[in-house]
């Protein structure tokens, strides 16, 4: 009797398991992560769009962890499963969901006029959202690296904002030495040297800066530049030779360190992204009202730079519900939208136009210093192995900026290890 | 089958079963993970070993392979020189050696990547303890995770801490083994307390401290929690032991890549113990 009955449970359960997984209606899935709040905004914007389409959306909810939503969208895209249909994706997978085919071309949203480029970034649009002619993405939140400065000390010693790397050096080397007297532990610029993926954001930002980059204009991995090693040298002098960066810059420097440094009130400059900018000024900041932002400066042969950030939207090749999955994507692009992610999760919005709204420039008064920023933003490689090559980056990157290798050693070694790797996966 | 036969085999099935399911299959499974190209944006490919032909051209491989033996070597030699001293302390009769064991079993109670993040957060350049008292003596700061020297050293110190523990427990267990008497007419004859230790105790623990120095060992080689936490490999890759460096290919990239390094540290860690298990052998002989 017993084990008759065990029997029935369990093919019962194996039944509903077998069942219950197969969904029967095509329906709309949107994949969306990050921090709870923004999880829980994004159930308020799906439902506004069910009110108005009669288009019932199911959030599939992903962790905050970038690799790990990566990894949540690379399984069932590998296996072509219709869901999820749309999705957010971190700036540097575009191009490789993109190159994999593994996106829906929204030319045709382009052609009807539900989007238009104007209103976004053409800098962003070119380089993250195009592949091979064809648009596959479009940025929902435009992220980007920025100067942080304190206002109040610039004035107290008479100083401009600076302008180029050799100003940076002139006015923290002054400004350091003088609050040094009653602050030891002050100094004059801080930004993010550890062996992370975020060294290779600012490694790019110092070449670029300086006319050098990562990849050339045909899109091949060149590092090994006069460029880049000027670049690269200016790193390590200012940790090594100016002392107007910690000497742990790269060792534990990432984008909370550099802030709570910047915070405490430890720092003329810091390096870092939009988001800081709203905790450096909320209760119970050191440095609250005394911040701003300005672009990042620029070398001796280049222009300003930022390394480009944010989230963009896409559709999966394999939806079994593109028309609905074009309608959630014009919804969440559009004016009305962008402006309520805006102003109730402080998101840089994706689209252009909303950088001139006076509603959110009052909310958000560094947008204006951002939108600059967006004009000459520059992106990471979009190649199949980046993270290899970016492994490959930080390790010699970090090894040059301890000084355990000169910085054309360091470039001539990631070089080469990089033109390896391109021979491994392209053989 | 007669049932001679079918008895113990019907006994050892369970085991096989679990020897075969957790061991056996994710082994053989990461062997033929490590023939294949495996990078999620690309289509899967067999390449044979050409993933192993491309580790011996691999520097940074050669790198954490010569980090890994460092390491186990001076740790676990450390590990075994404290573990000896404080199981020889516990050992003695005394009204606190109750105590004494509980409070030095604990750097062992505490996880591992707590315990890395308490020996991180020492190390730290800006308010790390090391740092605040060696300013408070009037040294200047020291950045000790920037240097592959200082690197290294603060993982051998933070590995000793959390496992000298382990091997004084078992050790322990090895001392009690000894039995009183034989010391104590070695002490009538006139043996002094090294003699006694080196003709007499050390002789009868030998095959405990050969499984302490196995375990430690393998563990030492297989070390990733400590490194992850504290130097996430650097500065400059200078501190990646094997897994580590195995890891980041699993994180994002060449998962073939990754199992051929994964293979071929489970191949130094067998022929380790091998090696271990036959001077045992030999000595017990």
């Amino acid at each position: 009797m017993l084990t008759c009955r065990r029997f029935l449970i369990s093919i019962t359960i194996f039944l509903l398991l077998f069942f219950g997984c197969k969904s029967g209606t095509p329906q709309l899935t949107f994949a969306v992560g990050g921090a709870s709040n923004e999880v829980e905004y994004w159930e308020r914007i799906v439902a506004a769009f069910a009110d108005s389409t009669k288009i019932d959306v199911v959030l599939l909810r992903q962790p905050t962890d970038t690799d790990q939503r990566r990894q949540g969208l690379v399984i069932p895209l590998r296996s072509r499963q219709p869901d999820p249909d749309v999705f957010l994706m971190d700036v540097i997978w575009v191009g490789q969901f993109a190159a994999s085919d593994w996106l829906q071309p929204l030319d045709s949203m382009v052609a009807t006029g539900d989007v238009n480029l104007a209103d976004f970034f053409e800098p962003i649009v070119n380089q993250v959202d195009t592949y091979q002619d064809s648009l596959y993405a479009l940025p929902v939140y435009n992220d980007c690296g920025l100067l942080y400065f304190r206002k109040d000390l610039l004035v107290k010693y008479g100083l401009k904002p600076p302008v180029t790397w050799q100003q940076l050096i002139q006015s923290a080397d002054f400004v350091q030495k003088n609050e040094r007297v009653t602050n030891p532990s002050f100094f004059g610029f801080v930004w993010q040297g550890a062996q992370y993926e975020g060294l290779v954001c600012n490694f790019l930002e110092f070449a670029a800066s300086n006319n050098g980059g990562i990849t050339d204009s045909a899109g091949r991995i060149i590092v090994y530049t006069p460029e880049n090693i000027e670049a690269a040298d200016l790193m390590y002098d200012l940790i090594h030779k100016h002392k107007i960066s910690p000497p742990n810059t790269y060792t534990e420097m990432k984008e909370e360190e550099t802030r709570l440094t910047f915070e405490n009130g430890n720092a003329l400059y810091e390096r870092n992204w939009p988001y800081a900018w709203a905790l450096h000024n909320k209760d119970g900041s050191r440095v609250r009202g005394k911040v701003a932002v300005a672009l990042l400066p620029r070398g001796r042969k280049g222009q300003h730079a930022a390394t480009l950030g944010g989230w963009h939207i896409g559709i999966s090749k394999f939806s079994d519900s593109k028309a609905e999955a074009m309608m959630l994507l014009k919804f969440v692009l559009s004016y009305a939208t962008q402006k309520k992610l805006a102003l109730n999760l402080g998101w840089n919005p994706g689209r252009s136009d909303l950088y001139e709204d006076t509603d959110v420039r009052i909310r958000m008064p560094h947008l204006g210093v951002l939108k600059n920023a967006f004009e000459h933003a520059v992106a990471r490689p979009t190649s199949p192995y980046y993270t290899q090559i970016s492994e490959i980056l930080q390790q010699n990157q970090n090894a040059a900026l301890s000084g355990r290798s000169l910085s054309d050693e360091a470039l001539a070694k990631a070089q080469r290890e990089i033109d390896e790797i391109l021979q491994r996966y392209n053989e | 089958m007669n049932r001679k036969i079918k008895e113990p085999v019907s006994f050892l099935l369970p085991l096989i079963f679990f020897i075969a399911a957790f061991l056996l299959f994710p082994v053989l499974g990461t062997f033929w993970n490590s023939l294949w190209q495996d990078v999620p944006f690309m289509a899967r490919r067999f390449v044979a070993f050409d993933n192993y032909v491309g580790l011996m051209k691999d520097g940074q491989f050669w790198q954490a392979s010569f980090f890994t033996i460092a390491f186990a070597c001076i740790s676990v030699s450390l590990e075994m020189a404290f573990g000896m001293i404080t199981a020889l302390i516990l050992n003695e009769k005394s009204r606190l050696r109750g105590a004494l064991r509980g409070i030095a079993l604990i750097p062992w109670a505490i996880p591992s990547v707590i315990g890395a993040r308490i020996w991180q957060l020492i190390f730290r350049y800006d308010y790390g303890v090391a740092n605040i008292t060696l300013k408070a003596i009037g040294i200047g700061p020291v950045n000790w995770l920037g240097t592959s020297a200082g690197a290294f050293a603060a993982l051998v110190l933070a590995d000793v801490w959390r496992t000298t523990p382990f091997v004084a427990i078992i050790l322990l267990a090895g001392l009690q083994t000894v039995p009183d008497d034989v010391l104590k007419q070695a002490q009538i004859d006139g043996a002094n307390i090294f003699q006694r230790f080196h003709r007499i105790t050390l002789p009868m623990i030998k095959p405990i401290i050969m499984v302490a120095i196995l375990f430690r060992t393998i563990d030492a080689m297989r070390v990733f929690d400590l490194i992850y936490v504290i130097t996430g490999g650097g500065p400059g890759g200078t501190t990646a032991s094997l897994s580590v460096y195995g890891y980041k290919f699993f994180l994002t990239g060449d998962f073939g890549y990754g199992s051929a390094v994964s293979v071929i540290l489970f191949i130094i860690a067998l022929t380790t113990a091998i090696i271990y298990m036959e001077i045992g052998k030999l000595r017990s002989q």
